[in-house]
């Protein structure tokens, strides 16, 4: 997949899967593990991307004697991925067309 | 491996970067392999999963700007010493001049291996521009009834585009491997920089 294309789709999982309720680190990893393979590499990325541009925020939260990080969807993260719905909507249409062409062939 | 290994080559790995950076990267890894361990697996078990130091390493190291690796190095651990100016000043003539030529060296190795790709690509255009004219040629000939010279021309034309596409491939083959290897050297300068070997 094209790279520029995975990393937009790769930031819009992770806030979708903070969205419902705070996440940690290793819950997002579970949580889209059905979907997609994430390292924790990767994750440590797109958390810190997303964090510079403000659609999540951070708290270290003590859990069993240690420090857990939980993250936050902002409300720009929330449009964030209202625009990658809608985005969406446009490419499945292109996609239609593009699929219809080639059962005409 | 235990966590405390892990997290041990992995600063030794990371070691150049910023401080507060590598602290952070560490917490990270520590609460992932902790997460890990409370689900039910084994410290050992739970480092296997998050993947070997070398490869977290290169990875961290390739999203790395250079400009942040170098800026860290050259940034003094302790505050400048009276006399280290000193020497500075003094070794000017003899780490001047070595800087410079380190850098004409690494310039020069660029320009070496993108003039070859860039003569590659002289040669395929060449190649086109031989078949066009060729297939001018050709028709030219034909037109003022010379047969036989309108055949050798149509030859050259097939021979030219029949080289010309074969040349693109290797072209296209060519820019795709020095572009590779120019990633590979960035990151090789940075890990140099950083002082250590990928574990």
């Amino acid at each position: 997949m094209d790279i520029q294309l995975k990393r937009g789709l790769l930031d819009v999982c992770v806030l979708a899967a903070i969205k419902d309720k705070d996440s940690y680190g290793y819950q997002i990893i579970k949580d889209m593990k059905p979907y997609l393979e994430l390292s924790e590499s990767t994750l440590y990325t797109i958390l810190k991307r997303l964090e510079t541009a403000g659609m999540l925020t951070v708290r270290s939260v003590e859990h069993d004697g240690r420090l857990r990080k939980y993250y936050h969807i902002t409300g720009s993260g929330i449009a964030r991925i209202e625009e990658f719905k809608e985005d969406w909507k446009e490419i499945l249409s292109i996609y239609r067309f593009v699929v219809k062409e080639e059962e005409n062939e | 491996m235990n966590k405390q290994e892990f997290l041990e080559q992995l600063r030794r790995g990371l070691r150049g970067l910023p401080q507060e950076d590598i602290e952070e990267r560490l917490s990270f890894y520590s609460e992932m392999i902790d997460d890990r361990v409370e689900e039910g697996l084994s410290e050992a078990e739970a480092v296997a999963e998050i993947g070997s130091v070398g490869e977290i390493v290169s990875q961290i190291l390739a999203e790395t700007p250079l400009t942040k690796i170098v800026k860290e190095k050259i940034k003094p651990k302790s505050p400048i010493r009276p006399w280290v100016v000193v020497l500075l000043l003094l070794g000017f003539p003899l780490w001047f001049p070595i800087t410079v030529a380190v850098f004409a060296i690494i310039l020069s190795a660029y320009i070496v291996i993108w003039s070859v790709i860039i003569s590659l690509w002289a040669a395929f255009v060449s190649l086109i521009a031989g078949a066009l004219g060729g297939a001018v040629s050709a028709v030219y000939f034909a037109m003022c009834g010379k047969g036989l010279s309108a055949l050798t021309m149509l030859a050259i034309t097939l021979l030219s585009a029949g080289f010309a596409i074969l040349m693109f491939f290797v072209c296209l083959a060519a820019s795709r491997g020095v572009i590779w290897l120019t990633k590979k050297f960035a990151i090789g300068i940075k890990h140099m920089l950083i002082g250590k070997e990928t574990v």
